[in-house]
Formats: structure tokens, sequence, C-alpha cells
């Protein structure tokens, strides 16, 4: 339909009214009123219409020792994503032909806090969501996700990871008066655990990924064993990968 | 036949299935795997919503995956 339409208008104290006369394609002459009024909506009324609603703010702020943290503002939470550069990994360690693989679930290798330099490719975000409460701010989850450049979100062969990419972090003091300090305690938690075998796939693409060579006096850290680091991950998407800001 | 378009992340296809095709179909299917990139776990949205596995895909829909996430071992 493609109506042709005249338009005359009256005004009252609490209604704008508009009248519409379409002429329908078939010749039949309509007539359409429109009233407007202003609502006085409740707050928790637009607090419903605006529940999935997020706003991204970058460089919103600094974590000693870590970088910056950008934030995805929700209704209910708060997602932080802080990028980082490097992945502590306290973990047992084999020497094979030379290179230093994990061995997570070993009870016999040499643990040694190794920290592995993540490539320019390899894009690391830690996750932090936070919910307020009454008087404190709490930490609700953290993850760790890898990037690539295309913005495609996967999840490193690493154990004490869900498939979602849910860190398993144990139990932490998680409660605190902001946000920064639950940002701050999540990833002091994060850097002083160990990984275990909980959650271990095969170790297999692990040891691709994360490769150490002994120097003198430290270990670098070796490119992964693949043309394509992402073939050795598990390419993810959650609600929670949505808000990564980076 | 109908057209559904599927997104996991920042990809997405659109392609013609059967008129029965459900949502456990599709996060069955070797081929929209292979395209996306999703593994076994997954769930389906629409709109939003979760979508039960048994239910047929309206056509013309856009249905969103994302990883389902597992429990402890």
């Amino acid at each position: 339909m493609k109506p042709a339409s005249l338009t005359g208008s009256g005004l009252s104290l609490f209604t704008m009214e508009t009248t519409e006369i379409v002429i329908k394609e078939n010749g039949t002459l309509t007539e359409r009123i429109i009233r407007e009024r202003d609502l006085n909506a409740e707050q928790s009324v637009l607090d419903a219409l605006t529940d999935e609603m997020t706003r991204t703010s970058r460089h919103v702020l600094s974590i000693p020792g870590w970088g910056v943290a950008h934030a995805n503002v929700g209704a209910i939470d708060t997602i932080w994503s802080v990028p980082i550069k490097q992945l502590p990994l306290n973990a047992r360690f084999r020497l094979i032909n030379g290179v230093l693989v994990p061995m997570f679930a070993s009870g016999t290798d040499v643990e040694m806090p190794l920290v592995w330099q993540a490539p320019e490719e390899v894009r690391l975000v830690f996750v932090v969501r936070t919910i307020r409460e009454d008087d404190y701010i709490k930490v609700a989850g953290n993850w760790l996700f890898a990037r690539d450049r295309e913005n495609r979100t996967y999840r490193l062969p690493l154990p004490n990871l869900h498939d979602d990419c849910l860190v398993c972090t144990g139990d932490f003091k998680d409660r605190f008066e902001t946000a920064a300090e639950c940002i701050g305690a999540s990833l002091e938690q994060f850097r002083k655990s160990k990984w275990n075998a909980d959650l271990m796939r095969t170790v297999a693409q692990s040891q691709k990924f994360f490769r150490f060579r002994p120097t003198n006096d430290t270990f670098e850290t070796l490119p992964c064993q693949a043309e394509d680091w992402t073939k050795l991950c598990d390419k993810v998407c959650t609600a929670i990968s949505e808000r990564i800001v980076l | 036949m109908k057209n559904i378009t599927v997104k996991y992340g920042v990809d997405s296809i659109s392609k013609q299935v059967e008129d029965d095709f459900t949502f456990g179909d599709l996060q069955q299917s070797d081929t929209f795997k292979a395209a996306l990139g999703f593994g076994d776990r997954t769930k389906a949205l629409l709109e939003g919503i979760e979508q039960d596995r048994n239910i047929e895909i309206p056509s013309g829909a856009t249905v969103r995956l994302e990883t389902a996430a597992n429990t402890k071992a």
C-alpha cells in the first residue's frame, strides 16, 4: 500500500492528536487518528526496557603491574577487560628434546613458575565480572580469552579453564569496596595460582602451544608449534566474550 | 526448503536447509560446525532466548550460537 495522506492536527492539554486521511490504492478514503501523550514511566519500567543494554568505556582503570582495564557496563553487572601480554604458568614442566613443555598432570616433574610471553598475533584478555551488592562490589567470575586479529575468540589449550573460558580460580577474597580492588585481587589470584590437571583435555596441544627454551639465566618463550595458533585452540562465543573490550 | 542465518561470534553463514530442520540438527551439523568452528557443546538462541533442540527453526530466522559451559570434572 502506498498511501497519500492529508494531515490536520489538534492539541489538547494532555495529548497531541493527529488526523490523517489516507487514500488507499483501491480508492477508499480512510481516516486515521493518532494520539500521542508523554508517559510518566517509572524507573522500573525504564530499567526493564534497558535491561540488556550495555555501554562500553575504554581505559577506565589502571591496574598496577598489569595495565589498563576497559569496561562494559550493564544494568546488573560490569565486565572488565584487562589485555595481558604474558601468562604466568606455575606448573610442572619436562625437558623434551631441549624444549621445556608443561606436564600439568604430572606428580614428579619439576614445578616452575614460568612466564609465557604471548606473540603479537595472540591477543590475551583477562576478564573480571563484578556485581554491585548493597555495600560492596563482588567478583562474579574470571575468564581468560585469546583473540585473533579478526576478533574471533578462542579458548587456550590449558587446564583449569571451562569450555566457556571461565577460570577455575579456587577460593579467594572476592568482596571489596571498589571494582579496582576486585580486578586487582582476581589478577593476583590468577598470577599466583598453580595450573593442575583439573578440566584437562589433551596435554599434546598445550605442549605445542606453551614451549620454552632454557638459556643461561632465564627461559625463553618459543613460538607455537603450529602454522596457525588458532588450530591448537577452541573457538568460543559466549555472552561474556561478546562484551570484551580491547 | 527454508533459508536460515547462523551466527557464531563474528562469523556468520546463510544457508538453505530442509523445512523440518531443528535447532538440534543445526547444533549437530558437521557442515555448520566446519563453516563456523563451533564444537559439540553449544546453545542456540533466537532473539536472545535459548531454544529447545527439538524445535524447528523458523524460516528466515537468524540463530545465534553460543559455547555452552561445562561443569568441573
